[in-house]
């Protein structure tokens, strides 16, 4: 698994594990967040799917009525008037408009009916006869398209929340099973180098020191032949004792140093 | 003594319609008819009555190839009867079809008017108001050629003639048009029986002159009811009324001043008939708009009350002799048969089986 | 999602695609319009036995992706049923296609595009 995440091409520096860090933390977040999303979704979603299963049944009584409104249209008129409503048909006296309804950052399109006023095709069809039941069924017909319109901004809406599920779902899903692992082999990563880092400084420190401690020996030693020398000398030679007294200030300088390096 | 020499010219058409008056479904056919639970019942049902006609239909039909070949059959007997008939009598049964022929020439002029191709009207149009020169008609290709054409081609020219100009019929609603039209045509029906040598002091006169008086009353007081909330201005309104009939010149001058359904219901009150069809749908009571045509619960509308009367005039038609009216009631009846059978139909097809005995039955 | 806001501000209009009854009764009820000349088109379809598959199909392309006016478009579901790879292909949100029954042929859900993707979803 970690293997086909592999890491983020970053150098293994502190500072880069801390820009990891927060990057994982705000992953974690925003997962928790969008899962809280897609449940609130597809609470929506399968409350929008039972909806429409009832109106898509609904829908079928109406338009049953409806059609036997048509019916009685032409029991009455006693002929045939389809072709005359067809041709007398100018303006929509029907219309919808559309606004939404916010869920979850998700805009849904709600489909609302309204009616155009002052627009009447068919108001003078039937004066001979039939006029009155062509008058209730445009009525009839009327409310079940509310009904229709009521379905289509269902399956409006169904439509667009299950594109919207889908992408949630599938940024859900690329959060937990891609970018999550992959910082978390990140932080491993340079965890590991750096760890590594320390080991190597902490071994090339370690071998200074010696080396060191060696030469301070080393210093030590001719120091103290020195001294002898000098010891020797001074018998001989008091004058010189002066400048050998300095060189012995400054090894001592070096040599406290050395220390505190090997401590920190 | 004006039956004498009927016979001579009429008494055929008239010997036919009345064979064709016993084919008319009766009570006992329409309750079996509403017993059905399929549209092929209903065709089995009505095998007797119409037999070839039915039986090209495939298995289930809708109802509106069902109610088409009934009309066809309506249509050949027509046929059959109009060739038969001669002198008067013809000139009778042409005068029934001129109600079509505004119908399908409305038609026409809608098409014209949306610049359709007017020929793929021609099916649409019914064919009892075909006549010899009605595809001449979709050679017009504006409305003024259209005008000119119905002008020197069809019958209807003199109903065109003085009320309506080609103007007209482009700014005018169609609809208004066609009951000008058939304004016009009832009115020269009407001056056609009375005046005729032929017809005038014969029953033919009686009959038809209560018919067709009801036929005018119907008509204005449905116009003027469902004129109520439209743009159709009163002073047009009067224009459309026919000027014959019970109701005039009283009544429809209220009518048209009416400006609500208790306007109507007034107007019609000095009509003991009319009186009774408001009061039994509860117009007069003030329903309002709301309970026109009165709800399915109380059964009956207006509309239904009127075809109830009409069916009533017809049946008692065929208890006079030595007239040609008796063609005229046929038909109606013929048509109703026609209407109710769809609504039978239809209630099956759409499995409403409480509202299937909304029909008007008189045998 | 914001984007799309702008894609159904200006649809206002429903559209139909059916038999002559329900056409009829759906343009009773004042949806039909004919937008202005010239090149005046007409927001519904009547089919009948005779229309070609290739004029509904015409029909259908024109409502759902020519048209940026309509909002939901009705269709009967046995003319559905003739062009159905066309309905089952079309999954844009906008316009809504709804797929309505006629009166000789009631309503099955099992031929529903989006029933049966509802169905689908639920595994059943």
């Amino acid at each position: 698994m970690s293997g086909a995440v592999g890491r983020e091409a970053v150098f293994p520096t502190r500072q880069s594990l801390g820009l990891m860090k927060s990057k994982l933390k705000g992953a974690e977040i925003g997962h928790s967040l969008l899962k809280r999303k897609s449940e609130a979704l597809t609470k929506r979603f399968r409350e929008i799917t039972r909806r429409i299963d009832e109106a898509k049944q609904k829908m079928g009584r109406v338009m049953q009525i409806a059609a036997f409104s048509l019916a009685e249209v032409s029991y009455a008129v006693g002929g045939d008037i389809g072709y005359q409503i067809q041709e007398s048909a100018k303006q929509a006296r029907f219309r919808v408009r559309a606004k939404h309804e916010n869920v979850s950052g998700v805009f849904l399109p709600q489909f609302e009916s309204y009616t155009q006023e002052g627009v009447n095709d068919f108001g003078l069809t039937g004066l001979g006869k039939g006029g009155q039941q062509i008058q209730r069924c445009r009525e009839t017909y009327a409310r079940a398209v509310e009904t229709l319109v009521e379905l289509a901004s269902l399956q409006t809406a169904f439509l667009i929340l299950d594109e919207v599920i889908k992408v949630v779902n599938r940024r859900v899903n690329a959060i937990e099973h891609v970018i999550i692992p992959r910082t978390e082999n990140t932080i491993k990563y340079i965890n590991s180098e750096l760890d590594e880092l320390d080991r190597e400084e902490f071994y090339r420190l370690k071998k200074v020191s010696n080396k060191k401690q060696r030469d301070v020996a080393a210093a030590d030693a001719e120091i103290l032949a020195a001294r002898e020398k000098a010891a020797a000398q001074q018998a001989t030679n008091p004058e010189k004792n002066s400048t050998v007294q300095v060189e012995e200030e400054t090894t001592d300088v070096l040599g406290e140093q050395e220390d505190n390096d090997v401590i920190f | 003594m004006e039956g004498l020499f009927f016979n001579v010219n009429g008494g055929y058409v008239e010997g036919i319609v009345r064979g064709y008056r016993n084919s008319l479904l009766s009570g006992q056919n329409y309750s079996n008819l509403a017993q059905c639970e399929t549209i092929d019942d209903v065709k089995l049902q009505l095998a007797p009555a119409y037999g070839d006609f039915l039986a090209s239909l495939p298995p289930n039909p809708s109802t509106s190839d069902l109610a088409g070949r009934m009309t066809d059959k309506l249509v050949s007997e027509f046929r059959y009867l109009i060739a038969q008939a001669t002198g008067s009598s013809a000139k009778f049964l042409e005068y029934m079809t001129y109600g079509y022929m505004i119908d399908n020439i409305a038609l026409l002029i809608t098409g014209t008017l949306h610049e359709r191709d007017t020929r793929e009207l021609l099916e649409r149009c019914h064919p009892l108001g075909w006549f010899e020169t009605l595809p001449v008609l979709c050679v017009a290709t504006n409305i003024e050629e259209l005008y000119n054409s119905v002008l020197i081609e069809t019958p209807l020219a003199a109903y065109f003639k003085d009320s309506l100009s080609h103007q007209d019929l482009d700014e005018l609603n169609i609809e208004i048009v066609r009951n000008t039209l058939y304004k016009n045509y009832l009115e020269d029906f009407y001056n056609f029986i009375n005046t005729h040598p032929d017809f005038s002091g014969t029953p033919t006169q009686d009959i038809m002159a209560e018919i067709l008086q009801f036929e005018a009353d119907r008509r204005s007081i449905n116009i003027t009811l469902n004129s109520f909330g439209t743009e159709l201005s009163k002073l047009e309104r009067r224009k459309l009324y026919p000027e014959f009939g019970k109701l005039y010149p009283e009544g429809s001058l209220m009518l048209s001043r009416a400006e609500d359904v208790e306007g109507v219901a007034l107007a019609v009150s000095a009509v003991a008939d009319y009186k009774a069809f408001f009061d039994s749908v509860g117009l007069s009571q003030g329903g309002g708009m709301g309970g026109m045509g009165g709800g399915p619960a109380d059964g009956k509308s207006l509309e239904d009350l009127f075809y109830q009367k009409e069916m009533d005039m017809s049946k008692l038609v065929f208890t006079r002799q030595f007239t040609p009216a008796v063609v005229y009631a046929w038909m109606k009846l013929k048509e109703q048969e026609i209407r109710n059978v769809t609504w039978i139909s239809e209630c099956i097809a759409q499995n409403q089986k409480e509202r299937i005995g909304n029909f008007i039955s008189v045998f | 999602m914001a984007a799309s806001a702008a894609t159904y501000k200006d649809r206002q209009f429903l559209a139909v695609i059916g038999d002559e009854d329900s056409v009829t009764g759906l343009l009773l009820a004042g949806i039909g319009h004919v937008t202005e000349p010239p090149g005046s088109q007409r927001n519904f379809l009547v089919v009948d036995s005779k229309t070609e598959t290739s004029e509904i199909e015409r029909a259908f392309q024109n409502f759902t992706q020519e048209r940026k006016d309509i909002a939901v478009l009705l269709i009967n579901q046995h003319v559905a049923e003739r062009i159905r790879h066309s309905v089952d292909a079309f999954t844009e949100p906008f316009p809504a296609v709804l797929e309505i029954p006629s009166k000789d042929h009631p309503y099955d859900p099992e031929k529903d595009s989006v029933l049966k993707r509802v169905r689908r979803l639920f595994g059943e």
